[in-house]
């Protein structure tokens, strides 16, 4: 069933991209669409915990109105400071997990992700925040 | 009635995506850090689009596939993009800088 | 809505002009992405516009994959540039 998982998740996606893109659920469009998310070639990788990947997904959507928050701050904001940070890697194992992290701290307007550092142990960050009144005076 | 509150709302949603349009490539004309154009660009490109569709599926409700399919690619690509242009236009960092690296 | 059509094309002018001076690549590359985000949107409200589902549905290709070549691209670059 593990073994399973993942390629029942990936079918599953692909079949809903295919019925998003062709908009016609009959029965023989269905069909094609199944046979084309098993003939398309998938990546081999360890299986997923889905508990973990549903909670960076999770994540990763409620990043969408923060980002619209931030732009909003941005928008407005008179003045702007640029600084690089950092942050902690959840799990490099996985590539999936990072592609959501990264998706999660790049979609938002005050950072993006520069790469990793640290033997992939933390992500580079390049921030970009309003400036405060503290960090405008000198 | 609830119509034109539908078309209302529909063009708020454009216009706001119109001004994070202009408000996010302005930035490119100017002579800023590499990065922060690319700060701006995502406001812009990723943000001000994503109001800009649901604008649109708010006034053609019929033909919500299509355009769930239009955000879900928007907001990916466009995001990793960003990540990809950040992180490409970065000179190594363990080797020693080149003159060909465009250092900021 | 035409007024909408003419704001979009004239933020589309700036990356063009963006692309088109002399400047840093990654500049342009940067400029060229927008347009082609730009553009897709552009190719959907024109086919919200004029009602027509076959403009839509290129649009919504060319958002979802278009961009996919400009990733490539910019892999090359870092390629050539190290």
């Amino acid at each position: 069933m593990r073994r399973l998982l993942p390629l029942l998740l990936s079918t599953a996606f692909r079949l809903a991209l295919w019925c998003l893109l062709t908009s016609d659920l009959s029965r023989l469009n269905l069909l094609i669409g199944l046979v084309v998310a098993l003939l398309l070639p998938r990546a081999r990788s360890r299986p997923l915990p889905v508990r973990v990947l549903l909670k960076a997904t999770v994540r990763g959507l409620l990043a969408i109105p923060q980002a619209f928050a931030e732009a909003l701050r941005l928008v407005m904001a008179p003045a702007m400071v640029e600084r690089e940070d950092s942050e902690p890697a959840t799990d490099r194992a996985l590539p999936l997990l990072v592609f959501l992290d990264v998706f999660r701290i790049t979609l938002t307007p005050f950072t993006i992700v520069l790469g990793l550092e640290d033997g992939g142990r933390r992500y580079r960050i390049h921030t970009l925040t309003p400036a405060s009144k503290e960090d405008s005076e000198p | 009635m609830a119509h034109s509150l539908v078309d209302h709302a529909s063009a708020v949603l454009l216009g706001a995506g119109l001004v994070l349009w202009f408000w996010g490539t302005w930035p490119l004309l100017g002579t800023h850090s590499y990065l922060r154009k690319l700060h701006a660009l995502s406001v812009a490109d990723t943000l001000g689009s994503l109001l800009m569709l649901l604008g649109l599926l708010l006034r053609i409700p019929g033909q919500w596939p299509l355009l769930t399919l239009a955000l879900l690619g928007l907001v990916v690509w466009n995001t990793i993009f960003g990540y990809v242009l950040a992180a490409c236009s970065l000179p190594p960092p363990p080797q020693p800088a080149t003159e060909q690296d465009s250092a900021p | 809505m035409t007024v909408l059509l003419w704001g979009m094309v004239l933020a589309l002018l700036i990356p063009i002009a963006v692309a088109c001076r002399p400047s840093d690549v990654w500049d342009r590359l940067a400029a060229f992405s927008s347009v082609s985000s730009k553009v897709a949107l552009i190719i959907l409200v024109v086919s919200v516009m004029r009602d027509d589902r076959m403009l839509g549905l290129v649009g919504a290709i060319a958002l979802s994959a278009g961009n996919a070549g400009m990733l490539l691209l910019a892999n090359l670059l870092r390629g050539v540039e190290r």
